[in-house]
């Protein structure tokens, strides 16, 4: 990857809308909170609503209160931005599970 | 990877914690240390260390005490465990009980430091529910 498109990654932002499957709770939240510690430098915030919340933080994502068939918006901003967020709407998006 | 001790007066809250923080961060080390030797509710120092050997890989060990004397229990084998205090191999979580130990094993298990996994865990205190 050339120094150039490191430096427009780092400013651009990444932006995906995600019809939950499920309500946004606490496994798939950790997952989330996994996802964003294995890329540091990337910053992932989710909107839903009025509220937001960084994924990194497992328990401001349970805390976004997002339910089954309520709307996300993703935005991903940093390194691999868009690899990233296709994996942020990959965990949104799988099938219901427990806890 | 970090280790998490949860401490508790009752082994059945600490067994439940861990197990619940095991499904939300999976792979982490998460040992319960709850209740006394005799199963009676209380806190035992001899099964916090226990439980702290369990749970270290050599990255250190994060304590989080559930209230009173888990707390008072945790600070006196702390003194003995790491009587330099420098908080590199084992610390004590100022944090609440379930939401710090999902934070803290969710930043483990991202392959955090005891430091970031610590903070982790004490930010918990200030996220709202609702």
């Amino acid at each position: 990857m050339s120094a150039n498109s490191e430096a427009r990654h780092a400013i651009d932002a990444v932006v995906r809308v995600v019809v939950l499957p499920k309500h946004l709770h606490a496994r798939p939240a950790g997952q989330l909170a996994q996802l964003a510690a294995r890329h540091p430098s990337t910053a992932i915030e989710l909107v839903a609503g009025q509220r937001r919340a960084n994924a990194r933080s497992v328990l401001a994502v349970m805390g976004l209160g997002a339910v089954s068939g309520g709307e996300v918006q993703v935005v991903v901003a940093g390194p691999d931005a868009a690899t990233v967020a296709d994996e942020v709407v990959e965990i949104l998006q799988s099938p219901e599970t427990d806890g | 990877m970090v280790g998490i001790v949860l401490i508790s007066h009752s082994s059945g809250l600490a067994e439940g914690a861990a197990e619940l923080v095991g499904q939300i961060a999976a792979g982490t080390r998460v040992v319960p240390a709850g209740g006394t030797d005799d199963g009676r509710l209380g806190t035992s120092t001899d099964r916090i260390a226990a439980a702290i050997a369990a749970a270290d890989t050599g990255d250190g060990v994060l304590l989080i005490p559930d209230l009173g004397s888990s707390v008072l229990s945790a600070l006196a084998l702390l003194a003995d465990l790491d009587p330099r205090a420098n908080g590199e191999r084992i610390r004590l979580a100022d944090a609440p009980f379930v939401e710090g130990a999902v934070a803290a094993a969710v930043a483990a298990s991202g392959g955090l430091d005891l430091t970031a996994v610590a903070s982790a865990a004490e930010e918990a205190r200030d996220v709202r529910k609702l």
